[in-house]
C-alpha cells in the first residue's frame, strides 16, 4: 500500500502536482521562523492552540511528542526540526498546531505562527524548479499571491510516507 | 459478484455500507455455524454414523447464505452456495452417500466462504481459481450420484411402500428402465372383477408398444364388492399424453411419477382428486374434479412451496409429503381435458383433495413460519456491533474518567473551603455516584467486548482436520476451556498465529502412523487446545504429543543458518536453543530427513502474539510432545496500570506485568560482566534504569505546556539530595526485570490508545493514555521492555560477534497491530 502510494508520488512530476494542486486552490499559510510556508486547506483538520504534549522517548528527532485531541492521541511533529530549520524546539504564544490527516493517522503540525488563507491561481504558482533542478518530493511549488507574499507551497503526503 | 459488492461500498452511501456489514457479519457468522456442523458431521461420519438433522443444518445454511448473498449480488458467493446446496440436497435425500471425498469438498467451500468474504471486504484477492475447481469437483460429485442403483430409484416419489413390495426382478426392471432415462408412470385403473383377467390383458396388449409394465398392484382402496382398484407402474419413452391416449378408457387414470428434483410435467404430476365412488361412478365428467388441479393453481402452490423454501427451512421440502399413491382416483383419462381455470370457490369433492394438499403445504408452510419465526427472535435478542463504536463507547468512558478527576479535585477543594462546606458532602456523594456507574459502565463496555475463544477454536478444528488429512496423520485435537472469554479484537488477531502452531504441531510434531506405533504411543496423535484465564491474562496452550523439539537439531540448523555463533551456541541452554526458533529466517527444513523441525514463521506467530501485548514459551521433550503457551491479556482496551516516574517524565506500567515494587538502593546493585543484577527472594533478577533505558537526561516533566508561557517550560531542577528510587519487578511469562524508577505514583486504570505510526521507532512503548489535565501519559511495553533488556545483556555478552544476522531482533512493536485495529 505504502508503496503503491509512493510510486503514484513519484509518478507525478512536481510540476503536475502543482498544476492539479493549482487550480485556485486555498492555501493556508503559515510561519516556520523566517520563512513562509503554505499547505492546501484541504488537508488540514483543524488548528489548535498548543495543547499539552508529552514528550516521547526513542522517537524521532523531529517529534514534539503527543498530545490528546478530544481523545484521540495525536503525534507533533516540529516542521522546522523536520526541515532541518533549526535544532531547538520553540512554542510560544503564537505557536499553533495544524491537524492534518497524514497516512492514517492524525499528525499535528507545530507551526510558529499562522498567517492566512490565500486562493491562488494556477498562474500564482511557480514550479519548484525555479529553486534548483533537485527539490524534496514534499516541494510542489511556490506561490506568489498578490500583495508580494512568497509562499513555499508543500505537499504533506510524502513528508510522512516513512 | 463479490466485486460488485466490494464495488457499491466504494460508492458508500451509508445505509448500504451498513447493510452490507450486516451482510458480511451475518454471513461469516452462517460460515462459522457451517463450520461447526460439518465438524460435528465429520464426527458423526468417522464413527460410521449419519445425522440427517446436522445434514439438514447445513443445508439450511447454505440456503441462507445463497438466500443472502443473491440479495447483495454476491454472484461468486452465491454460485457457491447453489452447487453446494444442490450437493447437499441429494445428500439430504440419499442420493449420494457422506463420504469423506464430500465432506472434504463441504469442507473447502466452508473455506472458500471465508476467503470470497474477504475478498469482499477488500481484504484479500478473490479465490476465483479455487471456487471453480470447488465448483468442477462438485459437479463431478453430482454425476456420480445415481451410480448406484437404489439413489435412482430414490429420485422418484415412490411410496416407500409401494418400493418395499416389488419383487427383485420388479426393482431390478424399473432401475434398469429408469437408468435408461425412461419416463415413470403411475395408472390407477378401476377392473370390474368379473372382468378383471380380460381387461388386464387389454390394458397390457395397449401398453406394451409404448412400455414396459412393471408391476401392478392392489391399492386396497377405491374398491367395492364388485371392483377392485390396481395401480400399475409403467416405464415408457412415452409422453403422458401419448400413454393416455394408448389405454384411454374408463375408470383409468395415468399420472407421471415425478423425480423429487420437479422435472416433470406439473399438470401430469397433480394427484386426482379423491371422489367419493358415487361421484365417480355417476359422472365421469364431474367438472368439480378440476378444481384442484388447474396449472394456476398449481403453480401457485409450487410457488408458495419454493417462497417457503427460500424462506429458509429447506426441511420444508422433504416434509412435504410425496404425492400419495393413497390418493383415491380420479375420473380415468379425463385429467386433460377440464377448464385449466378452474371453478373457483368450488366446494367439495374438489376441496378434499385441495384440502389434503393444503394441509400439506399448511404444514410445511407451518414449518417455514416457525423457522421464520425463531430466525427473527435470534436477530431481535443479539445485536451486531462494530468493535469500533465500543472503542468509541471506550473512548468516551475514557474521558468521563477525566471529568471523574477534575470532579474529585473540586470536591475535595469544595471540602476545605469553609465558605462552601454545606454542598461539599453533596458534591462528595455525586461524586462518588458517578465514579461508581462509570465503572460499571466501563465494564460493561469491557464485557460486551468479550468473546469466547471458542470462535477461533472452531476454525481451527478445521484446519486440523485438513492439515492431518494433507499429511497423512491421524490427530485428534481435544479442546478444552473454549468458553474462556477474550477480547474480540484479540480473538481477531490470534487465528492466524494459532494455525500457524497447529500446522506446526502436525507438521512437525506429530509422527506419521508407523512411527508412533513403533514408539509405542498411540497411532492416533493428540493435540490439546488449553484455555484458561489466570489473573489478567488469558493463557493458551498448544501441545502436542509427538516427537518434541530436539534443542540439538535445532542449534544445528540455527548453526547452519548463521542465527548463532558457535560460541554462542556453546553457552547457549536448551530452553534458549528452543527459542532460536522465532528468529526470523530459522528453520529446520532443508535437512528434512529424520529431522523434527519447526519454525516454520514462528518468527510471525511471535511478532504477531507480541502485538498483541503477549508473549509465547516453549517447552518440548524429546519423543515425549511440545508445548506452547501463549500469554495474553484479557483485553486491549482497558489496563490497570501503576504509574511511575522516572526523571520526572511519568510512565505506565501495565499492573498485570507488575510482580512487586520495592524500594531500591544502589548498594544492592552488583555487577556481572557489565550487567546490573540484584539479588531478590533468593532470586538473581536483571536490572535496568528505565532512565538509561530510555536516555531522559535531566529532570523534567517531559511535557510541553504552553499557556501563556513565551518558550517551553525550562526543565525544573531537582534539589540535590538523593532521594529514594524504586525497583520494579515485571514479569512477562518466567522473565522477570527490575526497572529501575524514582518515585510510584499510584495505580489507575486507564483506557490505552495505540501510538500512530509515526512514532514506530519508539519501542517499548505500548500506547499512551489520557492522565487528566489534558496530559498524556505513555505506557511502557513491559514484554517488549524485558525483552529487550534480556536480549541486549546476552549481546553484551557475546559482543559484536553477531552484528549481522542476528541484528533483527525479534522487532516487537505492539504498536503496529493496534494503530491498525482502530483503538484510537
Amino acid at each position: 500500500m505504502k508503496a503503491l502510494v509512493s510510486r503514484r508520488g513519484e509518478g507525478r512530476s512536481a510540476l503536475q502536482r502543482a498544476d492539479e494542486l493549482g487550480k485556485r486552490a486555498e492555501y493556508l499559510a503559515f510561519m516556520l521562523g523566517t520563512e513562509a510556508y503554505a499547505i492546501q486547506i484541504g488537508n488540514i483538520v483543524e488548528i489548535l492552540k498548543p495543547l499539552p504534549i508529552t514528550e516521547v522517548p526513542r522517537a524521532d528527532p523531529e517529534v514534539v511528542g503527543v498530545m490528546s485531541v478530544r481523545g484521540r492521541l495525536v503525534t507533533v511533529v516540529d516542521l522546522k526540526r523536520r526541515f532541518r530549520l533549526t535544532r531547538s524546539f520553540t512554542m510560544d504564544k503564537k505557536s499553533r498546531i495544524l491537524l492534518v490527516d497524514a497516512a492514517d493517522e492524525l499528525i499535528g503540525l507545530l507551526v510558529d505562527e499562522v498567517l492566512q488563507v490565500y486562493r491562488l491561481a494556477e498562474s500564482e504558482v511557480e514550479p519548484p524548479q525555479v529553486l534548483g533542478t533537485e527539490q524534496p518530493p514534499h516541494v510542489v511549488g511556490i506561490g506568489r499571491p498578490a500583495g508580494g507574499a512568497v509562499l513555499l507551497l508543500l505537499d504533506l503526503a510524502p513528508l510522512f510516507l516513512d | 459478484m463479490a466485486e460488485n459488492v466490494g464495488g457499491g461500498g466504494g460508492r458508500g452511501e451509508s445505509a448500504g455500507d451498513k447493510a452490507r456489514e450486516e451482510f458480511f457479519s451475518e454471513a461469516q457468522e452462517i460460515v462459522d455455524g457451517l463450520s461447526r456442523d460439518l465438524l460435528a458431521l465429520d464426527d458423526v461420519c468417522r464413527r460410521g454414523g449419519s445425522d440427517a438433522e446436522l445434514v439438514n443444518d447445513v443445508f439450511r445454511a447454505v440456503h441462507t447464505l445463497k438466500g443472502l448473498s443473491g440479495l447483495f449480488g454476491a454472484a461468486m458467493m452465491s454460485g457457491l452456495s447453489h452447487e453446494l446446496e444442490n450437493l447437499l440436497d441429494d445428500l439430504r435425500l440419499g442420493r449420494i452417500e457422506l463420504t469423506s471425498q464430500v465432506l472434504d469438498l463441504l469442507f473447502q467451500s466452508v473455506e472458500l466462504y471465508g476467503r470470497i468474504l474477504a475478498a469482499a471486504k477488500g481484504d484479500a484477492p478473490e479465490p476465483a481459481p479455487e471456487v471453480k475447481a470447488l465448483l468442477a469437483a462438485l459437479g463431478q460429485v453430482a454425476q456420480q450420484k445415481g451410480g448406484g442403483g437404489g439413489s435412482v430409484v430414490a429420485q422418484y416419489e415412490l411410496d416407500p411402500g409401494l418400493l418395499g413390495v416389488l419383487t427383485e426382478y420388479e426393482e431390478h426392471r424399473l432401475r434398469t428402465n429408469l437408468q435408461a432415462g425412461l419416463s415413470l408412470y403411475r395408472m390407477r385403473v378401476q377392473f370390474q372383477l368379473a372382468t378383471i383377467d380380460s381387461a388386464l390383458d387389454d390394458l397390457k396388449a395397449k401398453t406394451r408398444p409404448h412400455g414396459e409394465i412393471i408391476t401392478f398392484l392392489p391399492t386396497g382402496e377405491g374398491g367395492d364388492a364388485e371392483s377392485v382398484e390396481l395401480e400399475i407402474l409403467v416405464a415408457s419413452r412415452a409422453n403422458l399424453g401419448v400413454l393416455r391416449g394408448a389405454v384411454a378408457g374408463p375408470n383409468i387414470s395415468v399420472e407421471e411419477v415425478r423425480r423429487r428434483d420437479g422435472a416433470s410435467n406439473p399438470l401430469a404430476s397433480i394427484p386426482p382428486p379423491p371422489l367419493d365412488d358415487r361421484s365417480r361412478e355417476r359422472d365421469q365428467t364431474d367438472p368439480y374434479g378440476g378444481v384442484s388441479m388447474s396449472p394456476p393453481t398449481t403453480s401457485g402452490g409450487d410457488a408458495l412451496l419454493d417462497e417457503i423454501n427460500a424462506a429458509g427451512a429447506g426441511a420444508t421440502r422433504t416434509s412435504a409429503p410425496p404425492p400419495a399413491p393413497s390418493f383415491p382416483p380420479g375420473p380415468g383419462g379425463q385429467l386433460g381435458t377440464f377448464p385449466p381455470g378452474g371453478i373457483p370457490g368450488m366446494p367439495v369433492p374438489g376441496i378434499a383433495a385441495g384440502g389434503a394438499g393444503a394441509a400439506a403445504q399448511g404444514a410445511s408452510g407451518g414449518s417455514g413460519a416457525t423457522q421464520r419465526e425463531l430466525t427473527l427472535r435470534s436477530v431481535t435478542q443479539t445485536v451486531r456491533v462494530d468493535i469500533r463504536k465500543l472503542d468509541h463507547l471506550m473512548n468516551i468512558v475514557g474521558e468521563l474518567a477525566i471529568v471523574r478527576g477534575v470532579v474529585a479535585r473540586l470536591s475535595e477543594r469544595v471540602r476545605l473551603d469553609p465558605d462552601l462546606k454545606e454542598i461539599a458532602p453533596d458534591l462528595h456523594r455525586l461524586h462518588r455516584s458517578f465514579d461508581r456507574h462509570l465503572a460499571q459502565m466501563q465494564n460493561g463496555i469491557l464485557e460486551v467486548r468479550m468473546v469466547p475463544l471458542g470462535q477461533v477454536f472452531d476454525k481451527l478444528a478445521r484446519i486440523v482436520r485438513q492439515i492431518s488429512r494433507e499429511h497423512d496423520k491421524q490427530v485428534n485435537l481435544v479442546i478444552t476451556g473454549a468458553e474462556t472469554e477474550i477480547d474480540k479484537l484479540i480473538v481477531e488477531e490470534l487465528s492466524d498465529p494459532l494455525m500457524h502452531m497447529i500446522r506446526n504441531a502436525i507438521d512437525h510434531g506429530i509422527e506419521d502412523k508407523d512411527e508412533r506405533m513403533r514408539v509405542g504411543k498411540p497411532a492416533v496423535g493428540t493435540i490439546a487446545l488449553n484455555a484458561f484465564q489466570k489473573g489478567n491474562h488469558v493463557v493458551l496452550e498448544i501441545e502436542d504429543d509427538g516427537k518434541g523439539m530436539d534443542p540439538k537439531v535445532i542449534l544445528a540448523a540455527a548453526l547452519r543458518r548463521g542465527l548463532v555463533t558457535e560460541s554462542e551456541a556453546r553457552e547457549m541452554s536448551d530452553k534458549e536453543v528452543l527459542t532460536l526458533v522465532f528468529q526470523p529466517g530459522f528453520t529446520t527444513r532443508d535437512d528434512v530427513t529424520a529431522l523434527s523441525g519447526r519454525g516454520v514463521g514462528m518468527d510471525i506467530v511471535k511478532t504477531n502474539i507480541s502485538k498483541l501485548g503477549g508473549v509465547v514459551d516453549i517447552s518440548s521433550e524429546v519423543g515425549i510432545g511440545t508445548k506452547m503457551t501463549i500469554t495474553l491479556p484479557i483485553t486491549l482496551a482497558i489496563i490497570s496500570v501503576l504509574m511511575l516516574e522516572v526523571a520526572g517524565r511519568t510512565f505506565c506500567m501495565p499492573l498485570a506485568s507488575v510482580e512487586e515494587a520495592i524500594v531500591f538502593d544502589d548498594a544492592m546493585i552488583k555487577t556481572f560482566e557489565g550487567r546490573e543484577v540484584m539479588t531478590q527472594r533468593g532470586a538473581t533478577l536483571p536490572i535496568a534504569r528505565l532512565a538509561k533505558l530510555f536516555q531522559l537526561e535531566g529532570w523534567r516533566p517531559g511535557v510541553w505546556i504552553n499557556e501563556s508561557a513565551p518558550t517551553p517550560k525550562p526543565p525544573e531542577v531537582r534539589p540535590g539530595r538523593k532521594a529514594k528510587s524504586y525497583c520494579v519487578v515485571a514479569t512477562v511469562a518466567d522473565r522477570r526485570v527490575g526497572f529501575i524508577v524514582d518515585r510510584l505514583v499510584g495505580q489507575q486504570d486507564i483506557v490505552i490508545k495505540a501510538l500512530g505510526k509515526s512514532l514506530k521507532k519508539a519501542r517499548g512503548l505500548a500506547g499512551a493514555t489520557e492522565l487528566g489535565d489534558q496530559r498524556v501519559g505513555l505506557v511502557l511495553d513491559a514484554a517488549a521492555l524485558i525483552n529487550e533488556v534480556l536480549a541486549s545483556s546476552t549481546e553484551g555478552r557475546i559482543a559484536g560477534a553477531l552484528e549481522g544476522p542476528r541484528s533483527p531482533k525479534t522487532g516487537i512493536d505492539p504498536r503496529d497491530a493496534r494503530s491498525d485495529g482502530g483503538m484510537s
